[in-house]
């Protein structure tokens, strides 16, 4: 299984401020609030940890997990620029980050599997755009891959909110994990 | 206007400025649920935590936070910490 989440430096410096009274203690556990006040680059570490938590959380949901809230229940460790750990209870997820001056993209996988992922600069902000976007995109590079017709594949959010692709109706059964986030989105999907 | 639709008011007020969805945002109710319905993204979400303690000056720890998904929840820890103030 796979999770990913990207994070738009611009986006973020519009809409949230970590630096606001109480912020960070609501997300991090006092370990990354150390990792944080020791990087060169505190904004970076600070959406680099969250990518991490983001993309381990929605592994953790696909695999059978229930919702909850609480970011600090997801410690994350990074070994190093690109690697790293986020535990939830006992389960880990080995994450794997790439960073730049635009953005921060994070994906977790339970054990070492090969996965595809594309990330896209979109246009529009709309989330409904950008999920419909994302789609189309996951259904296109689906259909080329394995030589399927692009108009018999679909794909749909379970219930719990987890992106399905489905080929003549049925579930392919495997794993896939989308995100948006102002103007970058991504997909990952389980290599064949 | 009962003291819940108040409440519920004001929270309307506090997720305004966050929500993605301004359908869900305008027929918001209890069972309402902040990230699936107001599609408000989890960064957004932790200041709607911290624009609630602001508002009625309570303390959420992380524990009561976890169980704030949706309008319900947030009412019930929300009514819980003022009675405990």
């Amino acid at each position: 299984m796979v999770g990913n989440d990207i994070v738009d430096f611009d986006e973020t410096r519009r809409s949230s401020n970590w630096e606001r009274r109480g912020f960070l203690q609501k997300i991090f556990t006092t370990n990354e609030q150390l990792i944080i006040d020791m990087s060169s680059d505190p904004n970076a570490t600070v959406w680099h940890l969250w990518s991490m938590k983001e993309s381990a959380y929605k592994v953790f949901i696909q695999a059978g997990g229930n919702r909850f809230f609480d970011p600090t229940k997801i410690e994350c460790l990074i070994d190093s620029s690109q690697k790293g750990r986020a535990k939830i209870n006992t389960t880990t997820f080995w994450t794997k980050t790439s960073i730049n001056s635009k953005y921060v993209f994070s994906t977790a996988l339970l054990n070492n599997i090969d996965i595809d992922t594309r990330i896209f600069r979109l246009n529009q902000k709309s989330s409904k755009y950008q999920s419909d976007f994302m789609h189309q995109q996951v259904i296109q590079d689906f259909a080329e891959r394995n030589s399927l017709n692009s108009s018999e594949i679909s794909v749909h959010k379970n219930k719990k909110g987890v992106p399905i692709i489905y080929y003549k109706n049925k579930s392919q059964n495997k794993s896939l994990s989308i995100t948006h986030h102002g103007n970058y989105g991504a997909y990952s999907i389980i290599k064949n | 206007m009962s003291d819940k639709e108040q409440m519920i008011d004001e929270l309307k007020s506090i997720v305004k400025p966050y929500i993605q969805d301004e359908k869900a945002f305008e027929n918001m109710h209890e069972d309402t649920d902040f990230i699936n319905d107001l599609k408000i993204n989890s960064a957004n979400l932790i200041d709607v935590i911290l624009d609630i303690e602001d508002k009625y000056d309570i303390q959420l720890d992380n524990e009561s936070m976890d169980k704030m998904l949706n309008i319900k929840a947030a009412l019930e820890v929300i009514n819980t910490k003022i009675s405990e103030k």
